[in-house]
């Protein structure tokens, strides 16, 4: 079988979710106005940070349309893991085994996530982490991985520190904090409370209207512009 | 793109925007299930420092903003783009409230001074909560009496100098029972619509209260009964009066005041109310009343003070006066036009205990000048200011004649002192008096005390400068006062030595922000790390003012009225003068609010305020006035090179 064709077999086998999920951005246009697309902030609760053993207890995510933070468009759910819940997890989010004792296991409310999640761009904090195990689970159970671009909002605090200093050496400059909760204090942003999914993807999110706006200093308006700043030049030496 | 979001299964409701509104005045007054509801619909923005949010007469007002996190602040700009500082807003605090009820665009602009974070309620949902929920519309309605604002507001745009501040005055002093104006007019529940309409024709009036067989009222028909229910469905004439009226009537005690009748109106959404006296309907009033009463232009205080025919009714009258001053603070009123309000007060009791003493003592010898100085002649007095008083009159053209005026004005000087104390004016502790035989003389005196100070300045002169160089005359032959502000202007515009004198006492006061930019507070005592914003903040500033004045020959004493003409004689940039006003109009503001609250704590209003319990907006606020500071400091040194 030619390769194509496994792919398309492989294509045609993922769920109809999935499918959805892909098509919306099969024809992608960045050149709109960042008001009109839909985000979908979010951020998960771990029980560790090794995608190979570690799994999700919690997921919450609210959406950003016309950049303002729809407050009541969230979804936020408790996941049962598969293995124990370590301890020390338990330590950082305070979600005890009781808690999630009678929740869902995370393939039955996987479908209701990524039907959240379709039309909108995804908007996390260290995004890649809380994907990498999206993304695994999907394809486990989904057939297939999300296709909605991602925009990392430690990145782009990044890119405003940068712009914030101007000054090249203080990349080398150790002690700043690029953790969620240090930046909103740092911002003066409204703050929530931490390590609470739902929280935590509105914190994110008050982030991202903040630094959608300051970078540039106030230049940003299309989804381009966001992602040219992100690329910033300084990368290129 | 858009497809039903099957996944509410779940979401749940967001319980930080619950938390904030419980919080949240007046949001706490709303129960659970709507504050849920609300929660569902609030959306949160950004704004970052600088945007700005309203554009006055431009922008459609469409969402109530209820600042989460960050400030903004209020003003107005005229026709020739100058810009008036109204009121900063910070966490808890709303904008867009006014425009909303009034249906009209923005009436100010807004612009935000930190970068800042507003939940924005549609302002569908903001009227349907004011109209079914009448603590939560009293909070709105308090904060604002419609009409003053737009009054106030107009006035601002025209620049116009003197208050016209009627509309609350009105609001809150008048009962309804003084509305009455007849008998109210009824007829039986059996009348036929057709003779009630003519009825209310032949009165020119607009509703008739409806009786039963017993004579007791029992409903009301109106103007609007008669169109909706009677010509616009068909209904005949012939029809009984009691088919259609409302019932039953909505009543208020007559001595309940305006303000209360409107807010009955406004929550019910009706136009009449009758009036009830010990449990008898004595009439109807409409809001056209009220309506027409706040178009009235004299003050209803005033004319109570003018028309007192009796000293001893002046003692409290004058007392009212920081009531009007209360009112004023919370309808949102500018600094100087509470101060130019309480003056004008002052100044109309000090013209009518004065009139009434020459009616018992007899007419005075010779014409006298009653001269007010300080804070009373600058008109910048807040609530009870110690008395700062003299009093000039005609040189005697003979002996006799010197004698009787000694005598008259010295029990004339005694007298008034005593009742102005009884009035509430606390004495002054440096007896800068008309009681004093040293501030009870003739002109020619008087001439020679200023002569004295200008030309030979010592310490102590430029001390009393402070005080007497701000006079204006108060009451009697104005004339006088007018003559010797014109001498004194001729004489220190040439008298650079005592101008100098004047300038290095302004230079004096360190503006109250220490190197790293704290506040200087007091080091000990009983006002120990509190700011004294009297001598730390506003005093270098009407210390410029006249400075400048007396250098530039500027008669006025107002401190904003000086600024404003050093601005329009080219003596000062505009962008100080418009950083001067705002920073000037700020700390005023802020030592009302510290004065008002010690009054109603049952303290003596003082001027030490405590950071501390200053906002941090109010804080950046303050601290960046005390800058202005140093900037007038550094044009003193430029028009006075020599210090």
């Amino acid at each position: 079988m030619p390769l194509i064709d496994k792919i398309t077999s492989l294509w045609r086998k993922s769920h109809p979710v999935i499918q959805e999920n892909h098509a919306y951005f099969r024809e992608f246009d960045q050149a709109r106005k960042l008001e009109e697309y839909d985000f979908v902030v979010f951020d998960t609760e771990l029980t560790g940070l090794n995608s190979k053993k570690d799994e999700i207890v919690s997921i919450g995510a609210v959406k950003v349309k016309g950049l303002q933070i729809h407050m009541s468009q969230n979804f936020y759910v408790f996941v049962k893991p598969r293995g124990e819940l370590p301890k020390d997890s338990t330590l950082i989010h305070r979600i005890t085994p009781e808690q999630i004792e009678n929740a869902p296991p995370l393939e039955s409310v996987l479908k209701d996530f990524v039907r959240f999640c379709n039309g909108g761009l995804i908007v996390g904090h260290y995004i890649d982490l809380d994907m990498g195990f999206i993304n695994k689970a999907t394809r486990a159970e989904l057939g297939g991985i999300m296709a909605n671009p991602c925009i990392d909002t430690l990145r782009l605090a990044q890119v405003y520190r940068e712009e914030q200093w101007g000054n090249y050496y203080d990349q080398f400059n150790y002690n700043i904090s690029f953790n969620l909760g240090d930046l909103a204090r740092e911002y003066n942003l409204p703050l929530m409370k931490e390590h609470d999914a739902l929280q935590d993807a509105i914190q994110t999110a008050y982030l991202f209207l903040f630094l959608v706006r300051k970078l540039k200093k106030g230049g940003i308006t299309t989804l381009k512009d966001l992602y040219m700043a992100g690329r910033s030049w300084r990368w290129l030496f | 793109m858009r497809q039903q979001d099957k996944s509410d299964v779940h979401s749940v409701t967001p319980e930080v925007v619950i938390e904030f509104l419980k919080k949240t005045l007046p949001f706490n007054e709303l129960d659970d299930k709507t504050l849920q509801e609300l929660a569902l619909e609030l959306k949160l923005d950004f704004f970052p420092k600088g945007t700005v949010i309203f554009r006055q007469d431009e922008t459609e007002v469409e969402y109530l903003y209820i600042i989460q996190k960050g400030g903004v602040k209020i003003y107005l700009k005229d026709e020739e783009g100058m810009v008036t500082l109204k009121d900063f807003r910070g966490e808890g605090s709303y904008i867009g409230a006014l425009p909303i009820i009034q249906k009209t665009r923005a009436n100010l602009n807004v612009e935000t001074v930190e970068d800042t974070f507003c939940f924005l309620l549609k302002k569908e949902t903001f009227l349907n909560l004011i109209q079914s929920n009448s603590r939560f519309a009293q909070y709105y309605l308090k904060s604002f009496s419609e009409k003053f604002l737009r009054t106030a507001y107009a006035e601002l745009r025209q620049h116009r100098v003197a208050p016209k501040t009627e509309g609350t005055l009105y609001l809150f002093s008048v009962q309804v029972g003084d509305l009455v104006k007849s008998d109210p007019k009824t007829v039986p529940t059996s009348a036929t619509l057709q003779s009630a309409a003519a009825k209310m024709a032949k009165y020119h009036i607009g509703s008739l209260l409806v009786t039963d067989e017993k004579g007791d009222v029992v409903g009301i028909v109106t103007d609007k009964d008669l169109r909706t229910k009677v010509v616009a469905q068909g209904r005949s004439i012939t029809e009984p009066v009691g088919s259609i009226m409302v019932s039953p009537v909505e009543k208020i005690g007559s001595h309940k005041v305006c303000f209360d009748a409107l807010l009955m109106m406004m929550s019910k959404k009706i136009h009449h109310l009758a009036v009830e006296r010990q449990n008898k309907i004595i009439g109807v009033i409409t809001s056209h009343d009220i309506m027409v009463l706040q178009g009235s232009s004299p003050l209803y205080l005033f004319r109570e003070i003018v028309s007192q025919r009796k000293i001893e009714g002046l003692y409290s009258l004058s007392q009212k006066v920081p009531l009007v001053v209360r009112t004023l603070i919370e309808e949102g009123a500018k600094p100087n036009n509470i101060t130019r309000m309480i003056t004008i007060l002052n100044d109309h009791i000090l013209d009518r205990l004065l009139t009434l003493m020459q009616e018992h003592l007899g007419t005075p010898p010779v014409p006298f000048c009653w001269l007010l100085m300080g804070s009373e002649g600058r008109k910048e007095q807040t609530f009870r200011t110690d008395q700062d008083n003299a009093l000039m009159y005609r040189n005697p053209e003979t002996e006799a004649e010197k004698r009787a005026a000694e005598e008259y004005f010295s029990a004339f000087g005694q007298e008034a002192i005593e009742h102005l104390v009884k009035c509430g004016y606390p004495r002054c502790p440096g007896d800068i008096m008309a009681s004093n035989p040293k501030w009870c003389q003739p002109y020619s005196v008087w001439q020679n005390y200023f002569d004295d100070w200008v030309l030979r300045p010592e310490p102590k002169q430029v001390l009393h400068a402070t005080i007497f160089f701000d006079f204006r005359p108060g009451y009697g032959k104005l004339d006088m006062g007018y003559d010797l502000r014109e001498h004194l202007n001729r004489m220190t515009q040439r008298q650079e030595i005592f101008l100098l004198h004047l300038a290095k006492d302004c230079l004096e006061s360190r503006p109250p922000l220490s190197f790293f930019k704290n506040f200087i507070v007091e080091k000990d005592g009983e006002h120990k790390n509190r700011l004294d914003i009297k001598t730390r903040g506003l005093v270098p500033f009407v210390d410029f003012a006249r400075l400048m004045s007396l250098k530039y020959g500027i008669k006025e004493t107002n401190t904003l009225g000086r600024l404003e003409l050093l601005y329009q004689n080219e003596h000062i940039s505009r962008e100080l003068y418009v950083e001067t006003v705002e920073a000037y109009e700020f700390q005023m503001q802020l030592r009302f609010v510290h004065q008002l609250e010690m009054m109603e704590a049952g303290k003596q209003p003082d001027n030490y305020i405590n950071p501390r319990e200053l906002s941090d907006l109010e804080k950046q606020t303050l601290k960046e006035a005390f800058v202005v500071i140093s900037r007038l400091q550094s044009i003193i040194k430029d028009v006075f090179p020599m210090i």
